[in-house]
């Protein structure tokens, strides 16, 4: 997957527009990526990617260029 | 009012299958307005057994991982009314179930047709959030029920 395959994945995932998100888009600019989003962005990976992140991980994702290093990290991201 | 959508675990595999039941009473208050010469049973009601089935499924598979609480509907379709005097059978299919949410996708049959289906996300409370005095019922029936007798299966003196 290309990173901007991935930007329109977590886009779609979070009601948001892929314009204008990107790597540096934090947390806090994204409503949706609220305690209900934190567990839709776990489902999300663990049902799209077979990643399995635990609590710690996912409390330490602040920008959505955290979820892409994640993804990078475990080789689903070009 | 009760808020016990589900009036009996028929069979159930815990943490991935369930049937429950549900009679639907004619005498249910809500026919009163919904609809007037019309009575059909409302759809969030019907997404709420659903709801409760599944979850009782997943409160079986792991008690101290919490009690199961709906977070979100992530599809629901309703195919065919519902009337009073029906009997629902209610099935659920657990998905993925992981510490920290679950998800799983359950029907509705009444007779031999689907009238509605859902996708449902569930996310966990600590037991201790609700009163120290709660009992999960209809879950306790079916497990007393379903759970081998350890006085009648236990090692011979």
């Amino acid at each position: 997957m290309s990173q901007e395959d991935a930007l329109k994945w977590f886009a779609e995932l979070f009601g948001l527009p892929a314009a204008g998100l990107s790597p540096e888009t934090t947390r806090a600019q994204i409503p949706t990526w609220d305690s209900l989003g934190v567990l839709t962005l776990m489902a999300a990976l663990d049902e799209t990617f077979n990643l399995v992140v635990n609590d710690a991980d996912m409390r330490s994702m602040q920008k959505v260029g955290d979820v892409l290093d994640l993804l990078r990290k475990h080789g689903k991201l070009a | 009012m009760r808020f016990i959508l589900v009036d009996e675990i028929l069979e159930m595999q815990p943490g991935r299958t369930v049937l429950g039941s549900k009679f639907i009473s004619p005498d249910e208050d809500y026919f009163r307005d919904h609809f007037p010469g019309f009575p059909v049973v409302p759809g969030v009601l019907l997404t709420e057994m659903m709801a409760q089935t599944a979850g009782k499924c997943l409160d079986a598979e792991n008690p101290a991982r919490g009690k199961s609480m709906l977070a979100r509907i992530t599809t629901a379709s309703f195919r065919d009314w519902v009337r009073p005097g029906q009997t629902a059978l209610i099935y659920g299919e657990v998905r993925t179930s992981r510490p920290q949410f679950a998800t799983a996708v359950c029907r509705i049959d009444v007779g031999n047709r689907t009238v509605c289906s859902a996708e449902l996300f569930f996310s966990f409370i600590l037991m201790d959030t609700v009163a120290p005095g709660y009992r999960a019922e209809v879950l306790e029936r079916f497990l007393a029920k379903s759970l081998p007798n350890p006085a009648a299966t236990g090692p011979s003196p």
